[in-house]
């Protein structure tokens, strides 16, 4: 039998596979660096519960509104990030993260310092979501959002992606448009945040400013790092190990932090493709295995 | 009207020191174009580097050389070891290294020091002021003087050096310089060895200006001073030291004086975008 | 007389205190091979950068089949049916040289945002790209990886790009340079090929004997002036020209 414990860490794991996922377009697909990505989360847990709790909707009727409002600030966030020169991509994706979390904090329509409590859970066929249901739920959404991954590499759209990460110019010299693309990718990436960021809110049923700040950010792009940034299954495997890594290492509680950011400084000196990248160890191993099998 | 001259000196203090840290950090893109988050780290442990060594020998001056010295390692250390290694990958790469050294910095100082605000008792050897009323304390003429003194022999070292022409010509261009038979390896390194040596003196008068040496003190500056070097344009010596003396007396006038209810770490993020719209290069960058 | 295909005129781009192009205007007609011949710095490739996009000029205007094109941005020009290559080739190095195409093939196609969602495996699309390899002939290599090609290669899947796109014009920018002898006679057919196909060509060139064997007319620049124009034996008379590449003389002569 599943401790309740395990089904907790498993769902926040699925939640932030999710928000990873749409990380992994700007950053895998788009090759635009975003590390204000839990800004997008934040944005998607706070409308989410604005929706629910001040004004009555039900999740299933926010939802569609939440995901487009995530687009939508994606875009109105992306116009003007894009047009800078990479390096100043990161800093503004960084700032967009701490102005947002301003927001969140010193706005009273946001809760102000206190946040927002008495988020309903969700309710599907008149069951309320909690526990394994809810977990089921999650992954469900996870399932779509990996496909929507898998249908994107598949799709035109990510050759087009591919001309523009390597070579610009002539991407443009062939009709595609950079800024659009490029576009395209931070609203699909920031609506999944948005996505991922509703069901967080409705799983705790309390959100702050504090749980979308720049840290959460950075845990968002090392576990894409880790698991290997372009892919399809990288996401997902890099949320499970760095969310399964820390119950594991329980006992060191006090080295457990220290350990992690190791890890990543590890991953990103000698492996930047992830575990799952070009030229990796892991996939190397996997491959040579086969072969001989 | 005093509190309001007092104010503006805290201000240009905390600009100064601002100024110390970004200095770093636009060095450092200037010869190889990375966003050195880790220098925020590198600042907290000349923080405590200079409170160890002053607490066990009780001189000032060896604290500041001590800490110069072991920041100036581990500067380079982190470049050789960390940034060296990936500068052929996209930009993102040493980034999120930089940011995985930070954070790792961050936890060894917590897990070696603990996680508590030490205090930095320091006895400056100079004099309280006080003009028709408006106190000014030693450790704000510390301040003062010692970042003029620091700007001084940087503004010498790259306009009348030869070592401050073959760092400009690396940061021009860090093939042509090597073709032209620069050794732009080393003055990479020479580059990391001033901008970290600066931080940690930046460190210990932060240490001393707030008396609060802590595991974290380099997590908000670390992402303020990118702001800044954006502000002040990309590899810009003078316009980053510019935007952070503005920075520093704006934050500490609006919501010091000013009691205006903002949260103060936004304001340099709101600038820059702001700067970005406005003058894409920054305010004293060059327009490409 | 025939109406023109390209007008452009008295274009100029300035970068600072730089002249790279100063109030240069010319004309291009349909089925023509025109070659633009200067030497290193003269601000050809700035003119190209013009016509496709890449640059806005600081002066002067550029009309193609009687729309203004200038400033417009590159992947718009692009879709009016010019296309380019490279003086620096820019394949995209981990896609296949299949993909490379099907990339081009792509946009002419889905051009909007709502229809690149579909598979770009699709049999016709495939077999339409496979044509235009075989034409340039890389049809063996087409499941390459592009970044694993010699230079020569590169050149022709850069034709090849340009050849979906540019259903009307096409820029090469010093497509021989860096070529072995043979290769270059092989270029130079695939060249009259796509011309008598009815695509109207500028090249870009260094090298004098092919520019005056492929094409009808010629227009000469020098610090980013144009000092001549015309047939390929006035050119080679033209005593500016000679001049302007230092009086060498042999340079010229074409066997």
């Amino acid at each position: 039998m599943l401790s309740s414990y395990a089904i907790t860490i498993g769902t926040i794991i699925v939640i932030q596979a999710i928000a990873v996922c749409g990380l992994n377009v700007i950053v895998g697909f788009a090759g635009q660096i975003s590390l204000g990505h839990a800004a997008f989360f934040g944005i998607g847990a706070y409308t989410s519960a604005i929706l629910t709790v001040k004004a009555g909707l039900s999740f299933w009727t926010a939802l569609p509104i939440v995901i487009a409002i995530g687009g939508l600030i994606g875009l109105m966030l992306g116009l003007p990030s894009i047009r800078v020169r990479e390096d100043f991509l990161a800093i503004t994706t960084i700032g967009i993260n701490f102005i947002v979390e301003a927001l969140f904090r010193y706005i009273p329509f946001f809760g102000g310092a206190l946040g927002i409590g008495g988020i309903p859970r969700i309710m599907l066929f008149d069951i309320r979501m909690k526990g394994i249901p809810f977990f089921f739920l999650c992954l469900f959404f996870l399932c779509i959002v990996i496909l929507i991954c898998w249908w994107f590499t598949r799709s035109w759209a990510s050759l087009a992606f591919y001309a523009i990460r390597e070579e610009e110019t002539a991407a443009s010299a062939m009709g595609i448009s950079p800024v659009r693309f490029k576009l395209l990718a931070f609203v699909m990436g920031t609506s999944m945040a948005a996505l991922s960021g509703s069901l967080y809110a409705h799983y705790m049923q309390f959100i702050n400013a504090g749980d979308f700040s720049f840290p959460v950010s950075v845990g968002f792009l090392s576990m894409l790092v880790l698991g290997g940034i372009g892919t399809i299954w990288g996401p997902v495997i890099g949320t499970v190990i760095l969310g399964v890594l820390p119950e594991l290492f329980r006992p060191l509680v006090d080295y457990r932090i220290l350990f992690y950011t190791l890890l990543l400084l590890v991953m990103i000196r000698f492996q930047p493709g992830g575990l799952l990248g070009e030229k990796s160890l892991v996939k190397n191993i996997l491959s040579r295995t086969f072969k001989r099998c | 009207m005093n509190t309001f001259f007092e104010q503006l000196l805290n201000g240009i203090a905390m600009g100064s020191i601002y100024a110390l840290v970004t200095l770093g950090l636009t060095l450092v893109y200037g010869v190889m174009r990375i966003l050195h988050v880790a220098h925020a780290a590198v600042y907290t442990v000349g923080a405590y580097m200079g409170l160890f060594l002053y607490s066990s020998t009780g001189s000032l001056l060896l604290a500041f050389f001590g800490a110069s010295i072991g920041c100036a390692i581990l500067g380079v250390g982190i470049e050789r070891f960390v940034y060296f290694p990936l500068m052929k990958y996209p930009p993102f790469v040493p980034l999120i290294g930089s940011i995985a050294v930070m954070l790792s910095i961050e936890e060894i100082m917590r897990l070696i020091a603990g996680p508590y605000i030490l205090t930095f008792p320091a006895k400056l050897p100079f004099p309280d002021l006080s003009f028709s009323g408006i106190y000014v304390s030693s450790t704000i003429i510390a301040v003062y003087s010692i970042t003029a003194l620091i700007l001084l022999v940087l503004w010498y070292i790259s306009s009348r050096t030869e070592l401050g022409l073959a760092m400009r010509a690396v940061s021009q261009d860090i093939s042509i310089s090597g073709a032209m038979g620069i050794n732009s390896h080393l003055i990479v390194s020479i580059t990391f060895v001033i901008g970290s040596a600066v931080a940690a003196i930046a460190g210990i008068l932060v240490g001393i200006y707030y008396n609060q040496v802590y595991p974290t003190m380099g997590a908000v500056p670390a992402y303020k001073t990118l702001a800044l070097i954006v502000v002040g344009g990309l590899g810009s010596v003078s316009g980053g030291v510019i935007a952070s003396m503005i920075l520093g007396v704006a934050e500490t006038m609006l919501i010091g004086y000013a009691n205006i209810p903002f949260p103060r770490d936004a304001l340099a993020f709101i600038a820059m975008i702001g700067v970005l719209m406005w003058r894409s290069e920054g305010i004293m960058g060059s327009s490409r | 007389m025939v109406a023109p295909i390209l007008t452009v005129n008295g274009i100029s781009k300035h970068f600072g205190g730089l002249k790279a192009v100063e109030n240069v205007d010319f004309q291009v007609f349909p089925g023509e091979i025109l070659g633009i011949l200067g030497p290193n710095g003269a601000g050809k490739t700035v003119l190209f950068n013009m016509i496709s996009g890449v640059y806005r000029p600081t002066e002067g205007t550029i009309d193609f089949r009687g729309e203004r094109i200038e400033g417009l941005p590159s992947h718009l020009v692009a879709r009016k049916g010019i296309g380019r290559t490279f003086q620096i080739v820019k394949p995209f190095t981990s896609l296949t040289v299949l993909q490379n195409v099907l990339v081009a093939k792509g946009i002419m196609k889905y051009g909007h945002l709502s229809r690149i969602w579909g598979p770009w495996g699709s049999r016709k699309d495939i077999n339409e790209a496979k044509e235009i390899l075989e034409r340039v002939g890389l049809i063996e290599l087409a499941d390459r990886k592009a970044g694993l090609l010699p230079l020569g290669n590169l050149r022709r899947l850069e034709i090849a790009r340009a050849l979906v796109v540019g259903h009307t014009m096409l820029l090469l920018d010093e497509s021989f340079s860096g070529l072995r002898h043979e290769e270059i006679g092989r270029l130079e057919a695939l060249i009259r090929d796509i011309r008598d196909s009815g695509r109207t060509i500028i090249l870009i060139e260094h090298n004098m004997r092919v520019t005056m064997r492929l094409c009808s007319r010629i227009i000469v620049l020098d610090h980013g002036r144009k000092i001549a124009e015309g047939e390929p034996k006035d050119i080679q008379k033209n005593e500016l020209v000679i001049e302007a590449y230092l009086g060498r003389k042999g340079v010229l002569d074409v066997p």
